[in-house]
């Protein structure tokens, strides 16, 4: 089946809802770019639970979603989510499946290390697959960040190659 | 006096949902149920090319997202006159019944068993105990004592922790929770082997749709070449794992899921007469074993139930313009003829006009439009989809299959046919239709091994996927049974290109607001006379909107009767 990599690139959001998919427009341009070896990348659409089994897969996990904390749109921030409630409010078109997804790692003890980029909307309510101008006009950017930080992340991370990937879990 | 609770659910897979309740003398005298989210993927699709179309709806839900597709890709067929090939049907049966398990065991235990089990009571069990009841119900083999005082001590460090996590939000130490601290546990633990367990099934969908979530589909079959031979199609070693894993799927089903729920059940009897409702059961029917054009022969036959008359049930035709209609009388659209109609969904207009008070409020204005959601109505009637209505049109229907699961589960419970309209009934009829779907996802298994070792590797008719070979205009109807209720969608085709595209979705059946006679939907006719013990704790209100299924978690406004908000209690995550 799928071999188990380093790092993931998972980017989440409804696509039929304009800017609220930037994670999943982001995972498709960024399927077609030249990342280096054990670093995939995932659309995982609206998918909650289902997601479940990649982030138990890869040692690192980097998040890209939308938010709506009233920020300038297009603003982009890195967070690094240790617990469900560090999540910002209203994340996305699944924010309860999300959130019970990383309270459901912990729980397990398998939370991965992750690493999550979030990016400022202006509104949820609109319909379409394009996004707004605002939010387009960062995409080069978020695309940069994220392959800094998958550079900066592979150089840290705690791969033991000869007994496979470890996991960088929590203890409970 | 009256008093108004709102339930509004936060979560965004399906649209949001918002309940008003009044509540009078500890019970439910009145409900609105209100989608106060728009979606417009009508308006997405119009234009795009039909053979795109399955794409787009996979996107519409994070939950069920291959059971849009499979519907949408039928609408095509039936417009474009494509008979899929067998193991095409096949696959597509495959991935249904995978959907059915794994989208019940998460629901049950997921989002729904909180509700009867009260976690933290969990941490007062004796292992020993709960070892032996386990026992007493199921052969499942994690039941050692030393297993449960493991997952105790687990929750025990987590609570300790102060992250409960998802554990956080619930009303525990509620009076309306009964059950022994041992079954609390036994419900914990399996809350915790369920999570393990249903990313194993999921995985049967990444086989066959190539991805998940959001697997492929194709019009005219499915995009899964089958070649055993092959290391990148499907061979002989990933057939053989989806029977492994739909032999776990149906192991855990019935030793962990259905013990559980029968166990639990047992504590709850009385609410095998509360939350009923309508009393009205639509199924449109799913599972070709003959081709999806052959209806009789389908595992989930459609029908229609009123008045709870199981001796009677009617026929559905989804395409005859006075069955099902939509109606918009309470809700912020408007038609070109006007407020009062129904429209068949061919000639179904999606155009919104909100009308509601503006943003924060306290209370809609529910004597005018109110939700997003249409008001389908079939022959004029209100109607419940879901798992209770397929379980009674498959019992109505004198189905051995299903009179075998549900006499069992009655004389189990020892309680009459009658507890069925219920949200016990309906809790119930999510399990056991889960039982039946995990042998027939075996069945159908070995008929695809059966035609692949014959010869027949076929799994998709091109004859039609050329624009040029169709009609200049085509309507089509696709129908399923989505894990939480009758869906369709009804498409026309105008120069190779979607002239018009509409879903009638099942939480829209359900949850919808009143009709042009007044008429309550699911949802809000369920509610009536519901006993509500703690105003600032509605449990019991959860319990039977969690019993449809709703696809959504909720967030608990209470406010009074000048409308303050005199309390904020959030479920299940907020």
């Amino acid at each position: 089946m799928k071999t188990v990599g380093e790092i993931l690139i998972l980017g989440i959001g409804n696509y039929l809802m304009g800017d609220e998919g930037v994670g999943v427009h982001l995972a498709n341009r960024m399927e077609k770019a030249v990342l280096p070896a054990g670093v995939d990348v995932l659309d995982g659409g609206t998918g909650g639970f289902h997601l479940l089994e990649y982030f138990e897969d890869y040692a690192c996990v980097i998040l890209v979603d939308a938010t709506l904390d009233g920020r300038e749109p297009g603003t982009i921030r890195l967070i690094k989510p240790r617990f469900a409630a560090d999540f910002p409010p209203a994340m996305s078109t699944h924010d309860i499946g999300l959130k019970d997804l990383v309270s459901a790692l912990q729980l397990l003890g398998r939370m991965p290390e992750i690493d999550l980029f979030v990016v400022s909307i202006a509104s949820v309510q609109q319909q379409g697959i394009v996004l707004t101008a605002e939010i387009e006009g960062v995409m080069p950017l978020l695309i940069e960040k994220v392959k800094e930080l998958v550079l900066k992340n592979q150089a840290a991370t705690s791969i033991d190659k000869a007994g496979g990937v470890k996991l960088v879990s929590v203890t409970l | 006096m009256s008093k108004r609770i709102v339930v509004d659910p936060v979560t965004r897979i399906e649209g949001h949902l918002r309940i008003e309740a009044d509540i009078e003398n500890g019970k439910v005298t009145d409900a609105y149920s209100s989608g106060t989210m728009v979606r417009l993927l009508e308006e997405i699709l119009r234009g795009r090319d039909p053979r795109d179309a399955w794409a787009f709806v996979g996107r519409v839900c994070g939950v069920c997202t291959s059971i849009h597709s499979l519907t949408s890709a039928r609408c095509v067929e039936d417009a474009l006159d494509i008979v899929i090939p067998p193991n095409a049907e096949l696959v597509r049966n495959i991935m249904f019944c995978t959907s059915y398990m794994h989208d019940h065991v998460v629901h049950f235990y997921h989002l729904h068993a909180m509700d009867w089990v009260d976690i933290m009571n969990a941490l007062k069990a004796d292992p020993k105990k709960t070892s032996e009841l386990a026992q007493s119900i199921s052969k499942w083999s994690k039941s050692s004592p030393g297993y449960f005082s493991d997952i105790q001590n687990r929750i025990k460090k987590f609570a300790s922790s102060g992250q409960l996590g998802i554990f956080s939000n619930g009303y525990w130490g509620h009076s309306a929770y009964k059950l022994p601290a041992e079954l609390n546990l036994i419900g914990l633990a399996h809350y915790l082997e369920a999570l393990e367990w249903q990313k194993e099934i999921v995985k049967i969908h990444a086989i066959f749709g190539g991805k998940n979530p959001h697997p492929n589909y194709l019009v005219g079959g499915m995009a899964c070449a089958i070649n055993l031979d092959d290391v990148s199609g499907i061979n002989a070693e990933r057939l053989a794992y989806v029977g492994q894993l739909l032999q776990q799927g149906k192991e855990f089903v019935e030793q962990v899921y259905i013990p559980d729920l029968m166990a639990i059940a047992s504590f709850y009897k009385d609410w095998g007469s509360i939350g009923g409702g309508l009393g009205n059961y639509l199924v449109y029917g799913d599972l070709p074993v003959n081709g999806y054009r052959d209806i009789s022969a389908y595992k989930f036959q459609g029908g229609a139930i009123l008045n709870k008359d199981l001796s009677r049930i009617h026929e559905v035709d989804l395409k005859k313009d006075d069955e099902v209609q939509e109606f918009i009388t309470h809700s912020w659209y408007e038609y070109e003829e006007g407020n009062d109609k129904g429209l068949h969904p061919w000639k179904g207009e999606s155009k919104v006009k909100y009308t509601g008070p503006k943003p924060p409020f306290a209370n809609l204005e529910t004597d005018q439009k109110y939700s997003y959601l249409k008001t389908p109505r079939w022959k004029g009637n209100a109607m419940e989809v879901g798992p209770l209505a397929r379980v009674l049109v498959g019992y109505g229907r004198g189905r051995e299959d299903f009179k075998e699961v549900v006499d069992k589960a009655l004389k189990d419970l020892n309680v009459p046919v009658d507890a069925l309209f219920s949200t016990l009934g309906r809790t119930a009829a999510r399990g056991l239709e889960s039982q039946l779907t995990a042998q027939w996802g075996l069945d159908f298994y070995d008929q695809l091994l059966t035609n692949i070792k014959n010869g027949d590797t076929r799994m998709a008719d091109m004859s039609k996927f050329d624009p040029a070979t169709w009609p200049k205009s085509a309507f089509g109807v696709g129908h399923t049974e989505a894990p939480r209720g009758a869906l369709a969608h009804w498409i026309n085709i105008k120069d190779e290109k979607i002239a018009n595209y509409q879903l009638v979705v099942p939480t829209t059946w359900n949850a919808s607001p009143r009709d042009h006679k007044g008429q309550k939907s699911a949802y809000e006719a369920s509610l009536i006379d519901t006993p509500v013990a703690d105003e600032t704790q509605p449990l019991e209100i959860l319990r039977t909107l969690h019993s449809f299924d709703p696809c959504m978690a909720c967030s608990v406004h209470l406010y009074d009767e000048k409308g303050n908000t005199i309390s904020k209690v959030s479920v299940l995550g907020d």
